[in-house]
């Protein structure tokens, strides 16, 4: 299964995204899950990145915030809405939001 | 006569929930509330922000431009120009590799004489004992 998940938080209190293997996996970082793809709390990137996936942020959700695309770890790719869409149609057959 | 010292706390970042938008609006509103207390009365709110609430003032927040929002940036310095303290902690923010450089720190732009302060916790923690009410967000 190609799935893509969702992130919307910071703070993960669930380890459902632990729990997930699927055969290729999309981690869509939106809303406060943005901060996994720019902060570096005590110097160390979120653990998340340490996944294995493909990672995208979404680059609205990072400019309100105001982050800067280019601080952005070197693993995650900004995207837009629109692409977010395509990805959703193109590259994922089941879409998950935690 | 008495003035009753609120302080407002605020520990989660911005946007995906109300409630640090909420802190800085009911802080504000306390500048009108005199109008329902007894002549002599006063109320003062001051707002920290610590923990992930630290990020609510990053600047450059683009809410307006892509959500039709206003931003929490912008609420931080409506803040500012009704003279509410505002003090950050300065060990969090150094904690997400940010620094005072990355921060909203004064609203000049609308003629606010006061500045964000940012400060270590052992200063916010001796504010928050001045106050008679702490509310967290």
């Amino acid at each position: 299964m190609k799935l893509a998940v969702f992130v919307s938080d910071y703070r993960m209190t669930v380890d459902t995204l632990d729990r997930l293997s699927p055969e290729k996996m999309g981690i869509i970082l939106v809303q406060n899950g943005v901060y996994h793809a720019t902060l570096k709390e005590n110097g160390t990137p979120s653990a998340l990145l340490n996944k294995s996936a493909e990672f995208y942020a979404l680059k609205e959700d990072l400019e309100t915030r105001g982050l800067d695309a280019s601080n952005v770890d070197s693993k995650v790719k900004v995207i837009t809405l629109g692409d977010v869409v395509d990805l959703i149609f193109n590259d994922y057959e089941k879409t998950a939001w935690i | 006569m008495a003035t009753t010292k609120l302080g407002f706390i605020v520990q989660r970042p911005p946007y995906k929930s109300e409630n640090p938008k909420l802190a800085l609006t009911h802080a504000i509103a306390t500048q009108s509330v005199e109008v329902y207390l007894n002549e002599g009365d006063t109320v003062t709110a001051d707002i920290a922000f610590i923990g992930d609430g630290v990020l609510n003032c990053k600047k450059d927040q683009k809410a307006m431009d892509y959500y039709g929002l206003t931003s929490t940036e912008q609420h931080i310095k409506m803040a500012l120009l009704v003279d509410i303290n505002i003090w950050v902690c300065k060990e969090d923010v150094e904690k997400f590799g940010l620094s005072e450089d990355d921060l909203v720190l004064d609203a000049e732009e609308f003629g606010a004489d006061m500045t964000v302060n940012v400060v270590p916790y052992s200063e916010i923690s001796k504010k928050m004992e001045e106050m008679n009410h702490l509310l967290f967000f």
